[in-house]
């Protein structure tokens, strides 16, 4: 709190991105977790909230004649514009949001701080919801060819790794303690995924420390177990996901790639990923294109070629499927590494293993995927994405691209994934929030040290708890065309991969995520299930009264059900006017933003006057108004009665669109 | 969904399926068609046949067809057929170089590529054909596609007389024709724009000019004298009411005069004119003039043929070559900027009907092109019965057909004039499927109807879009049933479309008037901004108006019409079709429970039979299904490594790789 210069800023204007000529008057509130900005308008008071660790840069403005502009652009693609009256106010939000905004201790992160009033056994079981030890079992481990290593106990060998790791059976320790002096930060080749059907594996590692010319005996045979432990395949695919130059000017340090020379039986294969810092670049050329007012055809096109970043989209599915098809249709087993081996393996390793493993397209298969390729083998979440005040070259959207990955994969297989668009740019959001503990720190080891899951809570538990809200309702677990691995072309084209507004667009007024099939689909889906839960409760009730007057007919009761449950749901709809009249009733109103069970983090604020209807999101409270209407929610109180009419029209928009 | 109407399950045939008054023109044997245009010269031999309605290829093992793959077939045009009318160019390759083939030839090629309107590429390779053949089916197909034609040579007209009988009007088609009054009457009424509106019947017999309609609808007041005057340029003629009063109308231009007593009588008659329509109780009039500051079509005509050439791929290495470059191409081309132009045009037109509750009119030549275009897609997206598939096809009829539109010339049926051969309908079509895509529950119909529609342009048994006006087409459609000798057919007046023309006498007259009525630009950029974003942040009402986004990201490539050929483009098991076979499953699904539900409360035994299903196999399909159906794998650049770094300039940040910031850690 003590970098609070000005709690509280009177007669700002948020300055609309489209017409900047209409901005709303509002007073400005800084608290330790949030800025908060609250509409003058009595009949609206529309909140944005935005989390201090969601802003990405702040910029001062010249100040022109109303006041002084005041540019936040956040992590999560959004841009606010202020306009503070006062220079010196201005810069004093200015300063105490330039602090705030980079923590210097994990202890000043939200998730430190953020209480979702669940109790210890709440927050213990949320925790343990994804468990790698289950995920290995499920892959078919240990076996006759992998087992359990505890090599890295107490992180003696690896200290950004975790002590759980899968290894031949035929590696030795000493075989692994030497292999592992060979390669960058000890990252020793483990097992990432095994796929069950052929025995073939994927395995990641970071680059060897080859130089030259140099050898280890010990790495070699590391190898060669990797392939003895596929008895169908006689060779092993060692793919560095760097491009051949990069990889070979890292020779001269000493370090480098594989020599298949020295080594028995490997296929050497480069995949052109770049590095992080072309990434970072990249990204920000697409964000000035999204950052144009309207922007032309022609501004867009060419901004999103320059800016390269569905090239490196491509170039990162296009290395998940040579390795997918490695495993699978040649039964290979494919080691996989990159310098470090931590932002493109993990990149590259996850995109094979979704390709291959419908159990990742799943909802919770996708968040194991997320915990074992990511968190558990030392992402660096907290350079990555800047946490903590550090090096900005350290920057760079690595899992963002792989969020993308996944995405476009959806876009082109619309019946394959269990999950949503939204479970994705949620995902991304928390990435960046640290509202909860998972994605902090830059390994395992660290975040045990911090004791993260004794402090905080877990995303996982939380996006689990509100699934309804993430699933895709094309998708059918049965389905044939989501069974087994997807089948994509060796090299999908570039006009394949489309520019994802919902994701960078998102907070553009002009470009919400609109009303598709699929979140028809969605409300009628909750509609049902609405309905179906409010028919059980109605004939438990009915079993009870039928307790009570044991003269009431079955028959009757049968004929009075149907008209009985449509009079309930209508008069219920009409009752709830607020967020809270639901919290109470979470039940049978599966759809709500992902916090709306976390209102209590308000309580947290020093303004109490401020009724948060989506605080983690710190969204525009009509952000996603179209949709949420359609399931019966109003999403800021105080106007429902329009939804009642949207119900109406639904029903008959969908009988229009099925006859079509 | 799958248009049964031209689609069915069909016997497999291994003859040639000639239609009635299809004749075989000249064919030859032992062709090799190319199965794809990899480098590997593999393929399927078969016969090579050109008759006056198309080239087909008969391959010699057509039994290899997978039978359930042509589950879904077009009855008319099959996969190796290609209309006369279809045939956009053909090369001929003399040792491994291309050249375009027209004329007479002295020098036979060993291949012959054609690629087709609908954006099809063939290759045959002719190295072992006999010398005659090859001379006989190369000069008979350059002929019959590329040389010019009579009118009454088209196959429209042989296939009428001979299927005359199987042509029976299908009376559940409610599809309105506007080809009399009562259906402009009709129309009238349906928009309640009879208060101010006549419907007239001035041009009966095309005694004022051939050019428009025989009906038509004018301002009530306006004598029926006046469209005689100018031959009917000149006068507000109606294409629509709105809701509110407000309508849309049109008018072509004066022709334009050197003299200035002419010009004098021109002005005066205009000015006649113009006071009429602008006292009550017609509302403020907006003059829309599209042919001077707005497209020419000469623009849309440049855009698309740089636009089409991203599609026309003769083999594979071209293609990776393209993809590479794939969005500056796309942009080089400019067709998805006319896109976006053409809808921000109807939105402008539309916000000052609705939002203003002035009457637009929109000025063009002849106002048979944009005016069209932009006429129907303001009440696409003002009128919801425009959504409906009937309520569409009459929206074209009124529109296009009946509004004069030259379809003749402007797809260059005739191949008379290429540079009148401008995709003025196709961009409409694409415009619409803009909206299609953006919203796809407003709409009764889908992007596949919208595909069929455009592949229709080129079929020459369906009359609707082979003539340059009403006029054209009932003088000989009639004559030919009636076997009288044809009269000279000559294609309509020459209509030039370069803008200058027009442009001087809207000056001279309508200056005035123009630029009292048009606002500073700045206000109406304003009112235009305010009106779309307004739409835009409410819910959707897919009953009222409905505008599309137009920002740069939400202009897409209409996929599946530009890409259903091409292999490397396909999802297997992926796309839109698995969207909607999924929802068809789900459909199936609701319909057997409801039957449960109805067996549960007639009796109270389980049901037994499951739903028929629509569409199995669905994985199976891939994103181009209906209409490509092979499913081969890309055999392919096994990885395609950075090569496209040249493009950027990000040399110094790729050298500058991540671990060597800290070499002494280790």
């Amino acid at each position: 709190m003590e970098h609070i210069r000005t709690p509280k800023v009177e007669n700002v204007r948020l300055v609309d991105r489209v017409s900047p000529k209409k901005a709303a008057l509002g007073t400005l509130y800084l608290t330790a977790t949030h800025v908060i900005f609250v509409e003058n308008s009595p009949d609206t008071r529309k909140e944005t909230w935005i989390l201090h660790s969601q802003i990405s840069t702040i910029e001062k403005q010249a100040t022109t004649a109303t006041g002084c502009p005041l540019l936040i652009r956040c992590k999560n693609f959004q841009i606010i514009q202020l306009i503070i009256p006062q220079e010196r106010d201005c810069h004093d939000v200015y300063v105490s949001l330039i602090r705030l905004a980079r923590p210097v201790k994990y202890e000043e992160l939200y998730c430190f701080s953020f209480n979702p009033m669940l109790d210890k056994e709440e927050r213990e079981q949320g925790w343990v919801l994804i468990n790698l030890s289950e995920e290995y079992k499920r892959m078919g481990l240990p076996n006759n060819y992998w087992q359990l290593s505890d090599v890295n106990r107490e992180y003696r060998v690896c200290d950004s790794y975790p002590t759980e790791l899968y290894v031949p059976k035929s590696a030795t320790a000493h075989i692994i303690v030497g292999s592992s002096k060979f390669r960058s930060r000890r990252r020793f080749p483990v097992l990432s995924y095994y796929y069950k059907d052929n025995h073939a594996s994927i395995c990641r590692s970071s680059q060897p420390l080859s130089g030259f010319s140099a050898r280890c005996l010990e790495d070699e045979q590391m190898l060669q177990a990797i392939r003895k432990a596929n008895p169908g395949s006689d060779f092993v695919y060692v793919v560095d996901t760097r491009p051949k130059l990069n990889a070979m000017a890292n020779r001269a340090a000493g370090k480098g790639y594989e020599n298949e020379d020295n080594y028995s039986n490997i296929k050497f294969q480069f995949i052109g990923i770049e590095n992080i810092h072309v990434m970072r670049n990249s990204l920000q050329k697409m964000l000035e294109v999204c950052e144009l007012k309207s922007p032309s055809m022609s501004d867009f096109l060419w901004g999103l070629e320059n800016s390269g970043w569905l090239r490196h989209i491509k170039a990162i599915m296009d290395a998940g499927i040579f390795i997918a098809k490695a495993v699978s249709e040649e039964g290979a087993s494919v080691l996989v590494h990159c310098s470090d081996g931590w932002d493109r393996t993990a990149q590259v390793c996850s995109v094979a293993s979704l390709l291959l493993d419908p159990h990742y397209r799943t909802l919770k298969g996708f968040m194991v995927l997320i915990e074992k390729d990511w968190i558990s083998f030392g992402h660096k979440f907290n350079h990555r994405y800047g946490n903590l005040d550090g090096d900005p070259k350290e920057i760079s959207p690595v899992i963002d691209q792989f969020i993308e990955c996944v995405w476009q994969l959806m876009e082109q297989f619309p019946c394959a994934f269990e999950f949503n668009e939204r479970f994705l740019i949620h995902i991304q959001h928390h990435i960046y929030s640290c509202q909860f503990g998972n994605f902090l720190c830059n390994s395992q080891k660290e975040r045990r040290e911090l004791k993260i899951q004794e402090r905080t809570y877990s995303l996982w538990a939380h996006l689990w708890k509100n699934r309804a809200d993430y699933l895709n309702p094309l998708f059918r677990a049965d389905h044939s065309q989501t069974q087994g691995t997807l089948h994509l072309p060796t090299t999908p084209c570039n006009f394949m991969y489309k520019f994802w507004s919902g994701m960078y667009n998102r907070f553009e007024k002009g470009m919400q995520p609109r009303q598709s099939v699929t979140d028809y689909l969605m409300a009628v889906k909750e509609e049902t299930q609405q309905l179906e839960e409010e028919l059980e409760a109605l004939e438990e009730r009915l079993e009870k009264i039928q307790k009570v007057q044991l003269n009431c007919t079955k028959v009757k009761s049968k004929q009075s059900e149907p008209s009985r449950h449509s009079g309930f749901s209508t008069s219920d709809n009409s009752i709830a006017n607020t967020p809270q009249d639901y919290s109470g009733n979470m039940k049978s109103f599966p759809s709500r933003s992902p916090s709306q069970g976390d209102e209590d983090s308000a309580l947290i604020l020093t303004q109490d006057n401020l009724k948060s209807s989506d605080p983690d999101l710190s969204a525009n409270s009509d952000q996603e108004s179209g949709v949420e209407d359609l399931s019966c929610r109003s999403p800021s109180g105080g106007e429902h009665a329009p939804s009642e009419d949207s119900g109406k029209d639904r029903d008959s928009d969908e009988a229009v669109f099925l006859t079509a | 969904e799958i248009h049964t109407n031209e689609k069915e399950v069909t016997e497999k045939e291994v003859t040639l399926h000639l239609l009635p008054g299809e004749q075989v023109l000249c064919e030859a044997s032992t062709v090799l068609k190319y199965v794809q245009e990899d480098s590997s010269q593999h393929g399927v031999y078969g016969r090579l046949v050109c008759t006056d309605f198309k080239i087909a290829f008969l391959g010699d093992d057509e039994s290899a067809l997978d039978n359930d793959e042509t589950q879904f077939k077009n009855k008319v045009i099959g996969e190796n057929d290609i209309t006369l009318h279809c045939v956009d160019q053909i090369y001929g390759v003399f040792d491994e170089k291309k050249k375009t083939l027209f004329g007479q030839l002295k020098k036979y090629p060993e291949k012959l590529i054609i690629h087709c309107k609908d954006l099809r590429v063939f290759q045959f390779c002719l190295r072992y054909t006999k010398e005659e053949e090859v001379k006989r089916i190369v000069s008979g197909i350059i002929h019959h596609t590329q040389a010019p034609k009579l009118l009454k040579r088209l196959f429209l007209f042989s296939y009428a007389t001979a299927a005359e009988n199987n042509t029976v009007t299908d009376p559940k088609n409610h599809t309105v024709m506007f080809d009399s009054l009562k259906d402009w009457c009709w129309e009238l009424e349906r928009t309640k724009g009879n208060m101010k509106y006549k419907a007239v019947s001035v041009n009966e017999g095309y005694e004022v000019c051939e050019r428009l309609p025989a009906y038509f609808v004018i301002p009530t007041p306006l004598p029926e004298e006046n469209v005689q005057r100018f031959q009917g340029h000149g006068i507000p003629i109606w294409c629509w009411s709105c809701h509110n009063g407000s309508a849309l109308l049109k008018m072509s231009a004066l022709p334009k005069e050197q003299d200035d007593g002419i010009l004098q009588i021109q002005k005066s008659f205009l000015d006649r004119i113009y006071k009429t329509i602008h006292r009550p109780p017609y509302e403020i009039v907006k003059t829309e003039d599209l042919s001077s500051n707005f497209l020419s079509l000469q623009e849309i005509q440049t855009a698309y043929s740089k636009f089409k050439q991203l599609f026309l791929i003769d083999n594979s290495t071209e293609f990776w070559d393209t993809d590479i470059k794939w969005f500056s191409l796309l942009e080089s081309s400019s067709w998805l900027d006319i896109i976006r132009r053409c809808l921000k045009k109807a939105i402008e037109i539309t916000e000052c009907m609705e939002a203003q509750n002035m009457n637009v009119l929109l000025l063009e030549e002849n106002a048979s092109d944009l005016c069209c275009l932009i006429s129907s897609l303001v009440q696409l997206m003002m009128d919801p019965h425009c959504r409906t598939r009937i309520g569409f096809q009459s929206l074209i009829q009124k529109e296009w057909v009946m509004g004069g539109h030259c379809f003749l010339d402007r797809c260059n049926h005739l191949r008379q004039n290429d540079k009148e051969e401008v995709p003025v309908f196709l961009l409409f079509l694409d415009c619409v499927w803009q909206l299609v895509h953006q919203h796809p529950p407003a709409f009764e119909f889908t992007e596949t109807y919208l595909t069929v529609l455009s592949d229709s342009l080129y079929i020459p048994i369906f009359s609707t879009f082979f003539f340059n006006s009403p006029h054209q087409k009932d003088t000989n459609m009639h004559q030919r049933q009636l076997s009288l000798p044809l009269t000279q057919s000559k294609s309509s007046p020459k209509r030039g479309f370069f803008r200058e023309e027009t442009d001087h006498l809207i000056k001279n007259l309508l200056g005035k008037r123009i630029s009292k009525l048009i606002n500073s630009s700045d206000e109406l950029q304003d009112n235009f901004r305010e009106f779309y974003d307004s739409w835009h942040s409410k819910p959707t009402d897919y009953h009222g108006l409905l505008l599309p986004h137009i920002e740069g990201p939400e202009i897409k490539v209409w996929a599946q019409r530009y890409l259903r050929w091409i292999p490397e483009a396909q999802i297997l098991g992926g796309g839109r079709v698995a969207t909607m076979s999924k929802l068809l499953e789900m459909m199936e699904e609701v319909q057997s429970l409801q039957e449960k539900i109805d067996e549960r409360h007639h009796s109270q035994q389980a049901p037994q039979a499951e739903a028929p299903c629509l569409l199995r196999n669905s994985a199976r399909l891939s994103s181009l299904f209906p209409f490509a159906l092979l499913q081969r794998h890309s055999s392919k650049p096994v990885l395609p490594t950075s090569g496209w770094k040249a493009l950027g300039d990000e040399d110094d940040l790729a050298k500058q790789e991540d671990e060597f910031v800290d070499l002494g850690d280790v």
